[in-house]
């Protein structure tokens, strides 16, 4: 894939909609599935994926050039822990209260899928300038599809959203399990899908 | 071999230059995310002990930690315990060491301070300063009594035991007469939803009042919770309640002797935390009344 001629607004359309992590291109399935039982967690993981994409892009397009080829996923492996662990210490150092809601989650990023892609596909072939809205993009779809899942998942079992009761009771207690995220999940992906062919249609009947 | 020894040094190079970020972000936050720690703890402990933001902890309340270790030579297992005592007028601690039935076996002054105690490390230091290098000291739990003008108050128990899938660490806290006086959930990793609901107040406050007897028969009930009673359980301990006093009180009275009612759909995880804190409870009794044997009869000047 040559270098890329989008530009920055594009880039982070991009990382939201048509090559969005969870709905598009189906990576991070774990935590979309495991985590996004409440509207909280979605936001707050997503939150914490955003920083670590942005900053891993940003470092590896800086040292794309020096990369030995044959060694260059232990290469994103190594950026994603630092980063991660460093994110982890300041946090749990300088912002206590969000480090008691997010802990655990930012710990979990080293294995994200989506963030090791990003590097192999965008931030190792482009500019520092287009990796970091490449990764603000992506960041951002991955917050949009934990935070619809969450919202969809917390509303249906159990009846609240942001920890307000909305009901006073739990409709589906089911969507609570892991189960209901598969579910949901391949339901996204479907709408999204429609949604696509629905506008390739129209473009098609207008040229 | 050319490519090879470009590829060793090449990762070589990223490891050190990632270990030094981390390292130096270590060295700046390490002392900021301890103290964090820590305090954290402190507002646990306080907050269970009915102490908040709108009413603070009285100056004279104290609390005094008690460090339970196993001491095992090559041949012998014996407990020793890490306790304050009053030296000089000022505070110090004590290693007082038991045998496995109970039996006094001796006293030692440690080098410990106020502020190296809460250290696992500073503390394992110090007893292997006075135990000498062939003992192996294993640290157990940790107990914190709760004084107030000298009298005990209560005792905050944090400890843990296994919930649905895996361990559940949990802070009791219980008074004079072991007598429940709250529980919180600190970390689980039960299913969200279900057994997560164990951090709620419907559930965990249940456990209040109730007494050393109630505990040790305190079983789970399948039964749906009253609707009355829940709302007196979400609204505990807050000053402005929606129940009236005597309406509380009612409640109270109604439902001390009272079982646990079992989360929905979450069985395992309530009969867990139940039986965790009946344990823990018991275990810690146990201990305390050995220990104050030990201390009554040794006239030991402790400071609680």
């Amino acid at each position: 894939m040559p270098a890329t001629t989008k530009t920055n607004f594009q880039l982070v359309v991009n990382g939201l909609l048509n090559e969005n992590p969870i709905f598009r291109l189906a990576l991070s399935m774990c935590p979309a599935v495991g985590i996004s039982t409440t509207v909280a967690n979605g936001l707050l993981l997503g939150v914490a994926v955003l920083f670590v994409q942005v900053f891993s892009s940003c470092t590896i397009s800086l040292i794309k050039d020096h990369i030995h080829p044959r060694i260059r996923i232990p290469t994103y492996t190594l950026t994603i822990a630092t980063w991660v662990t460093v994110i982890d210490l300041v946090l749990a150092a300088y912002l206590p209260v969000a480090y008691k809601a997010m802990g655990i989650f930012v710990r979990l990023i080293v294995a994200f899928a989506i963030i090791t892609m990003r590097l192999e596909v965008f931030a190792c072939r482009n500019t520092v300038t287009a990796s970091f809205w490449d990764g603000v993009g992506m960041g951002f779809g991955f917050m949009f599809g934990m935070v619809t899942l969450g919202a969809v998942r917390e509303v249906l079992g159990m009846g609240t959203f942001l920890g307000y009761d909305l009901m006073g009771f739990r409709p589906l207690l089911f969507f609570v399990l892991p189960a209901a995220g598969f579910f949901l999940v391949g339901f996204m992906m479907a709408v999204f899908n429609y949604v696509e062919t629905v506008y390739r249609r129209r473009a098609k009947r207008g040229a | 071999m050319k490519e090879i020894i470009k590829i060793t040094i090449a990762l070589t190079i990223s490891c050190l230059v990632a270990g030094l970020v981390i390292g130096t972000t270590f060295i700046f936050t390490a002392k900021a995310k301890q103290h964090n720690e820590h305090l954290n703890v402190e507002q646990t402990m306080l907050g269970l002990l009915g102490y908040g933001k709108s009413k603070p902890a009285p100056a004279e309340l104290k609390l005094h930690p008690i460090h339970r270790y196993i001491l095992s030579d090559p041949d012998t297992a014996r407990m020793g315990y890490v306790i304050p005592v009053n030296r000089d007028g000022g505070q110090g601690f004590d290693l007082v060491e038991l045998d496995l039935k109970g039996q006094f076996l001796k006293r030692q002054p440690l080098d410990l301070s106020a502020e190296t105690v809460l250290s696992a490390e500073d503390r394992k230091k110090a007893l292997a300063a006075v135990l000498g290098p062939s003992a192996e000291i294993a640290f157990a739990d940790t107990a914190i009594i709760a004084c107030r003008n000298g009298q005990r108050e209560a005792y905050l128990l944090p400890g843990e035991f296994p919930g649905f899938k895996t361990f559940i660490k949990a802070m009791v806290a219980v008074g004079a007469d072991f007598r429940m006086l709250g529980l919180e959930v600190l970390e689980h990793e039960e299913d969200p939803g279900l057994g997560g609901e164990i951090t709620r107040d419907y559930f965990k406050n249940q456990f209040i009042g109730k007494s050393f007897d109630t505990l040790k028969r305190l079983k789970v009930v399948k039964e749906p919770l009253p609707p009355e009673y829940e709302r007196y359980l979400e609204c505990l301990g807050q000053a402005d309640a929606g129940l009236a006093a005597r309406e509380a009180e009612e409640m109270e009275r109604l439902y001390r002797e009272k079982d646990i009612y079992a989360l929905t759909g979450a069985t395992i995880s309530s009969a867990a935390v139940t039986n965790g804190v009946k344990g823990m409870v018991r275990k810690f009794a146990y201990r305390i009344q050995i220990l104050d044997q030990a201390i009554t009869t040794e006239k030991i000047p402790v400071l609680f």
